[in-house]
């Protein structure tokens, strides 16, 4: 430490004046005290929302896929719009983690652990509409490539929507692994804080016995940056291959080669958006503002802007390209999309899209949490519509306007959609006063580079070795 | 040891879920979506007929495309009538001896022998007797059309189990055997 060199530029991302135990205290005071009235009222609330959700699903199981609103010219509607956009959103965790990881960032480990719970939560609730909007579900083991007796019948490997399968599956596996080997040393920290048998024994099994040697740390993180390394291009290719549902498709307005990227930055704008409201949340009601400070908001707010106008600039591409290209077909499709029965959703994904990530240009407005909380919800309601606008305004009215239609969806479309929002939140309030949901030993790694503590220390000269132990209690 | 223990749980579940299956019944069905037909199938039961049967009875008198009826009477003047003027409808092209040979292999030679003498495997197991020999009969196409049609005495009508051209090439061909 001693000729550490940090710019002065650079603000604490430790605010107050925070020690290691300040840390471990801070980050197990959730998961160790008792659940208040209104982590309870939440919870409830999420429970009896999953299980409207629960219901919903298997009326549409038990009676059948005509429960909900698609028909036979928009085939797909909200099931796969829930279902993009619950992957869309769950790649910001992986974003944080991973691709945060190898640039380098270090203000993504306050944030990295809930980040990938809302990642594994979201995948897993994306799963589900795969599943629950076949018509057989049941028969669903069978785009596994599984040795069998039907002369071994096999699977096409044409289909993206079998690549989806193995996205998605490898994508939540991978996360989950990845979530798991980071929270090793923080188990760790809370089976040796534990005071009960109970909680000892928990989380000595979840620890899986971690000491934290030092051979331990240097193949922690070497897994750790190997899995980044991985996570990284699954995660762009994951929300890709759910982009060739559409792009690889002949329709009007699916058949775009810009759907790929395009979808991948709709997905992190979407996820930083998620995991932006998640937060603000989570550091009011847990006590972690000094971790999860407004810098971490602002710096958020300036990805949510970035990916907002790729997402935007995305939109100007195809409609300069529906215009250029002289297809009617294709003009037809973005004109219906501005002005045709759904120019609504198109208004409402254009506005909630293109417009309101600009606002973040304002320091005043980007810094504000306020504001933030609210333009991530308005960000994540935009993309539900961008799935929507591309999936059923290109389908109602495609090539024969003999198959023109509308698309209506029923109170089961929406209960299986506000189902999948209530699992995600009876999973994520049960993580938030189960697991630690700041990744203590990461955050302890940047104490004496990034803590306010340390940052006033070198500011006022005592830059020296025997300074950073430095006891303040 | 912890691993061999494993295996052997593993193959008891196996084994205890793979043994349900009686061999004197049909064996469980995974959603058996469209196992059953929904349409009606031939021979099946069905208690939307009378007599409980799919194959009901075509009504008396009907003629299906590609069907002559047979005019002559299951009586012993039909058959005389039969022997005298009944000719084969088959044109010289059309008779097909290795066919009737076939067919009468299979429906004819348990009794009447390979050869038409009488000494088929029934006759020769004996059980049962009078299985005449076709050289010591006068018969005619007609008269075995007939008899083949509607049975005589001991012997069956095969009108179930050989259309009318079939009947008419068996009986080409036992004509043959008897001139041999």
């Amino acid at each position: 430490m001693s000729s550490h060199y940090e710019a002065p530029i650079r603000k604490p991302l430790i605010i107050g004046d925070k020690n290691y135990h300040d840390v471990t205290v801070d980050v197990a005071r959730p998961v160790e005290g008792r659940a208040n009235k209104h982590w309870w009222i939440a919870f409830t609330i999420a429970l009896i929302a999953f299980l409207w959700g629960v219901a919903c699903v298997s009326y549409t199981v038990g009676t059948g896929i005509g429960t909900w609103g698609s028909n036979k010219t928009v085939g797909w509607a909200w099931d796969i719009t829930n279902f993009v956009w619950w992957v869309g959103i769950g790649h910001a965790g992986t974003l944080i983690s991973a691709v945060l990881l190898l640039f380098r960032q270090k203000w993504r480990m306050a944030i990295n652990r809930s980040a990938e719970a809302m990642t594994i939560f979201s995948v897993i609730q994306a799963a589900m509409f795969p599943v629950f909007h076949m018509g057989r579900p049941w028969l669903a083991y069978w785009v596994m490539p599984i040795p069998n007796q039907f002369g071994s019948l096999w699977v096409n490997f044409n289909s993206p929507l079998l690549w989806d399968v193995f996205a998605i599956s490898t994508y939540l596996s991978v996360s989950l692994v990845f979530w798991w080997t980071g929270l090793l040393p923080d188990f760790a920290m809370l089976r040796d804080r534990a005071v009960t048998p109970f909680t000892k024994r928990v989380y000595s099994i979840v620890s899986f016995g971690w000491s934290g040697r030092a051979k331990d740390w240097q193949r922690f993180e070497e897994v750790s940056l190997v899995l980044a390394g991985l996570a990284t291009p699954l995660v762009l290719s994951v929300h890709t291959i759910v982009s060739f549902d559409f792009a690889t498709s002949v329709i009007p307005g699916w058949h775009t080669t810009i759907l790929p990227p395009y979808f991948v930055a709709g997905a992190i704008f979407s996820g930083f958006a998620m995991v932006n409201t998640l937060l603000i949340i989570m550091r009011k009601v847990s006590n972690l503002e000094a971790y999860i400070t407004v810098q971490h908001i602002e710096l958020m707010n300036i990805v949510i802007m970035i990916t907002g106008s790729i997402v935007g600039t995305a939109y100007i591409t195809e409609l300069f390209i529906a215009w250029y290209s002289g297809v009617e077909y294709e003009q037809y499709a973005f004109i219906n999309r501005a002005t045709g029965p759904y120019w609504w959703a198109y208004l409402l994904m254009m506005t909630c899209n293109v417009v309101s990530p600009q606002v973040m240009w304002f320091k005043k407005i980007r810094t504000s949490i306020m504001v933030s909380f609210i333009i991530s919800i308005v960000v994540n309601i935009g993309m539900w519509f961008e799935r929507f606008v591309i999936i059923v305004t290109s389908l109602h009215r495609d090539y024969l306007p003999s198959s023109w239609t509308m698309f209506q969806p029923t109170f089961v479309d929406a209960g299986f959609f506000i189902g999948t929002i209530g699992f995600f939140f009876v999973l994520f309030l049960l993580y938030s006063r189960s697991f630690p949901v700041i990744a203590q030993a990461e955050v302890k790694s940047i104490m004496k580079t990034s803590s306010e503590t340390y940052k006033k220390l070198r500011d006022n000269g005592h830059d020296n070795h025997s300074h950073s132990e430095h006891n303040h209690h | 040891m912890k691993a061999l223990s494993k295996i052997v749980v593993l193959v008891a579940v196996v084994a205890s879920l793979t043994s349900c299956h009686d061999k004197g019944a049909p064996n469980y069905q995974y959603f058996p979506n469209m196992y059953q037909s929904v349409a009606y199938e031939p021979y099946q039961e069905s208690a939307a007929f009378g007599n409980g049967k799919e194959g009901q009875l075509p009504a008396n008198g009907s003629i299906p495309r590609g069907y002559t009826p047979y005019e002559y009477p299951n009586t012993p003047e039909g058959y005389e009538a039969a022997k005298a003027n009944l000719k084969s409808p088959l044109t010289a092209e059309e008779v097909d001896l290795k066919k009737g040979e076939e067919l009468f292999t299979i429906y004819c030679a348990i009794c009447h022998g390979d050869k038409g003498d009488g000494k088929g495997n029934l006759a020769k197991r004996e059980k049962f007797a009078g299985v005449p020999n076709y050289k010591d009969r006068v018969i005619t196409e007609g008269s075995i059309f007939h008899v083949e049609t509607y049975g005589l005495n001991m012997m069956g009508s095969h009108a179930n189990q050989l259309s009318q051209t079939e009947r008419w090439q068996v009986a080409h061909y036992v004509m043959k055997l008897k001139s041999e």
